[in-house]
């Protein structure tokens, strides 16, 4: 796999791509104000508890997942494109495909408190999308072939989901804390139940494991395409590795053996923070 | 007019006493209620913790009377007459009070069980009641209007509602934050109880996909079974019982757990992740609390379930100030209404009276100008609206005055200055 952002640059005039890419970071301002309204609403929603602003943010949440759609086809339609492959980019893709597959499931009702979690991330997300996309560099994956987009897109979508899996096991483990300590929540709290929590975390890993996967397999097809090697041994590569095999145990405890919710929740909200840091953390790091 | 509310609650009388006034078919004895000459609307509200009759009446004391023989005779009539003196339990209000009273009633500010949701569908009731048997008019019509608007206002603005207060709401509520559905769960019954099988129905109303009765003796399984459509089966197959159910329900007698934490250990595991509800109403417990350790068991006891009943309880109590302050404000409103009825009679009168006026002297002068019909047509017109527009503003503050306890000296004042209580003819009293 290689490290996001580097590559053989691409020679344009720089006041043709500031121009270009204007409206991509705008989009995503106006993404992140959405992402934002829909966190504070959904805070307000449980707060309070009222199942109309949950309503309401999931609503604001599939607006800003419109916009932010629409943000990523200027990415494309700009010339050169704002590669996918640069970390703000690529980070706002991957809040972009969670809060896709969150609005998924908040179609059942009881699941809306997801977006508590959902939407201030994804705000956090495409804000820090927007103010690092002015300062990405042109592409720089020329003669890779459309490895480094499969692997940012295949990779992205499983990071995302296995993201969302960590956020409904945040949930289940307070939840069950609660429920544990005789501490039941009011009936009018609009608060997923431990059992559809639970049934997000097991799609979202069953999902998002596979893409990960594919995500390693691609980085490896652009590794190969760009330096002739496989494996080069860079920190990028070397943590992504441990993080797939420690998911690809994750998976195998999950679906085959008597793991209890609780320990498979725990094991989600685990697994992703390493997953988060060996892609994303060491990436900033290094 | 006046406005009286009289009955007895569960505050007032015992249940021995309520249970003699208490009546399912209100409408005979309504009806003859109604027909009474001291009578000009009545409502009448009978629950198992309240009988309550609000009428509206123009002679406050033979009302009071009215309704003191209604209670003695008409009430306790299928018992025979009252054993005891009735007076000693009932209550008396009236006019703003009695507003107040029904307001706090239907907003279940007034019950045993505060915020309980039965009694607006019971006061609904009763107000049909009437009706239906015509004995409900105007006043008593806007009364439970209001009534019922503060109710839903109480409900929506304030958490009284909010918190299971029975042992088997608490349960259901417990359920649904575990599971996703209840449609697809199956629940265990072990032994029998009369609260054990009260959770048992409320879950059932929520949804359940089977339900299993499991007892010592199979013949007591088998009865219960049948009342509830469940299978029944004995105590020695709780292992295989317990292992498909999602909820399990246990009130059996006896010093010993019947579930214990070693005799499900295979159980547990063959379960897998999926969580197991123990609903443990047993005294001493059926359950080994080392059960509760297991990750997906969710064990909650009688006394458990009875301390989230009592906080929720509390909470609730901790509402009532904000739907009292609901009440007050819509009562205010409906006294303000109540008053300004008064004013009603003066300002038709006081209109009759300056248009008699108005249409002897338009008479008198048309009479001597000779004008042609469109000409007298003009001059009526024009003196009609002279009228009118006088009238207006002293109508408007009559109105407006008549809405405080004040305004009466108004409706006095206008009474006098245009001697409306001298003569109804129409005529000038002057003449």
């Amino acid at each position: 796999m290689r490290r996001w952002g580097t590559g053989c640059p691409r020679r344009i005039p720089l006041d043709d791509w500031e121009r270009e890419r204007g409206l991509v970071v705008q989009l995503h301002q106006l993404t992140a104000a959405l992402y934002l309204a829909a966190g504070l609403v959904a805070g307000l929603g449980l707060a309070l508890p009222m199942r109309s602003l949950l309503r309401g943010a999931a609503s604001l949440l599939g607006v800003g997942a419109l916009v932010h759609g629409i943000a990523f086809s200027q990415l494309h339609r700009a010339d050169p494109p704002v590669p996918l492959t640069d970390i703000p980019a690529a980070i706002s893709f991957m809040a972009w495909i969670a809060v896709c597959f969150s609005l998924v499931l908040l179609y059942r009702a009881r699941l809306m408190a997801l977006s508590v979690l959902v939407a201030p991330i994804a705000f956090l997300s495409t804000f820090f999308a927007a103010l690092r996309l002015p300062h990405a560099e042109p592409a720089t994956t020329l003669g890779s072939g459309s490895w480094p987009h499969a692997h940012v897109l295949l990779a992205g979508s499983g990071l995302a989901l296995l993201g969302v899996a960590g956020l409904a096991g945040t949930l289940f483990l307070l939840e069950h804390r609660r429920l544990k300590a005789k501490r039941p929540l009011s009936s009018r709290t609009p608060w997923p139940s431990l059992e559809a929590l639970d049934r997000v975390n097991r799609v979202a890993l069953a999902l998002g494991f596979p893409l990960i996967t594919l995500g390693v397999i691609t980085g490896l097809f652009w590794d190969e395409a760009a330096h002739g090697a496989v494996f080069t041994g860079s920190a990028h590569e070397v943590w992504s590795l441990v993080a797939w095999a420690i998911y690809a145990v994750m998976a195998v405890v999950r679906f085959t053996s008597h793991q209890g919710a609780r320990k498979a929740a725990a094991s989600a909200v685990c697994g992703f923070l390493f997953l988060f840091f060996a892609v994303v953390g060491v990436e900033l790091l290094v | 007019m006046k406005i009286l509310l009289v009955g007895m609650n569960h505050r007032s009388a015992p249940v021995e006493v309520r249970e003699r006034y208490a009546r399912d078919d209100v409408a005979p004895v309504l009806q003859k209620l109604a027909a009474s000459s001291e009578i000009d609307e009545a409502v009448l509200l009978s629950t198992c913790n309240r009988t309550e009759v609000v009428v509206v009446t123009r002679a406050l004391e033979a009302a009071r009377l009215r309704l003191q023989r209604f209670f003695r005779h008409d009430l306790a009539a299928a018992d025979g007459g009252a054993r005891e003196n009735v007076a000693d339990y009932l209550y008396e209000y009236r006019d703003g009070d009695a507003m107040g009273h029904l307001l706090r009633v239907t907003s279940s500010l007034d019950s045993m069980v505060v915020g309980e949701p039965q009694i607006l569908g019971q006061a609904k009731a009763a107000y049909a009641d009437a009706v239906e048997c015509s004995a409900a008019g105007p006043v008593l019509s806007r009364l439970y209007q209001t009534a019922f608007a503060t109710a839903k206002r109480v409900r929506t603005d304030t958490r009284i509602a909010e918190r299971p207060v029975s042992i088997a709401r608490v349960a259901v509520d417990l359920a649904r934050q575990i599971f996703e559905d209840l449609d697809d769960k199956h629940a265990v019954l072990l032994g029998a109880g009369e609260m054990v099988e009260m959770a048992l129905r409320s879950l059932r109303r929520e949804g359940l996909a089977s339900i299993a009765v499991a007892n010592r003796s199979v013949a007591n399984a088998e009865a219960l079974a049948a009342e509830l459509e469940a299978s029944a089966h004995g105590l020695d197959e709780i292992g295989q019982l317990v292992g498909r159910a999602d909820l399990v329900l246990t009130c059996v007698g006896g010093a010993e757990p019947v579930l214990t934490r070693e005799a499900l250990s295979t159980v547990l595991i063959a379960r897998r992740d999926r969580p197991l509800f123990v609903i443990d109403l047993g005294v001493p417990s059926n359950v080994e609390a080392a059960l509760e350790q297991h990750d997906n068991v969710f064990l909650y006891d009688i006394d458990d379930l009875g301390e989230i009943a009592n906080e929720n309880a509390a909470a609730r109590h901790r509402e009532t100030a904000l739907g009292e302050a609901i009440v007050a404000e819509e009562r205010q409103r409906l006294e303000g209404w109540f008053m300004a009825l008064r004013a009603a009679p003066t300002i038709a009168h006081l209109r009759r009276r300056v248009d008699g006026i108005r249409a002897r002297e338009v008479e008198r002068a048309l009479g001597r100008l000779g004008l042609d019909a469109t000409q007298c047509e003009a001059v009526d017109a024009l003196t009609r609206s002279i009228v009118n527009k006088i009238l207006h503003a002293p109508m408007v503050s009559l109105r407006r005055e008549a809405e405080r306890e004040e305004g009466l000296a108004y409706l006095e004042a206008v009474r006098a200055l245009f001697a409306l209580d001298d003569s109804d003819d129409g005529s000038d009293p002057r003449r």
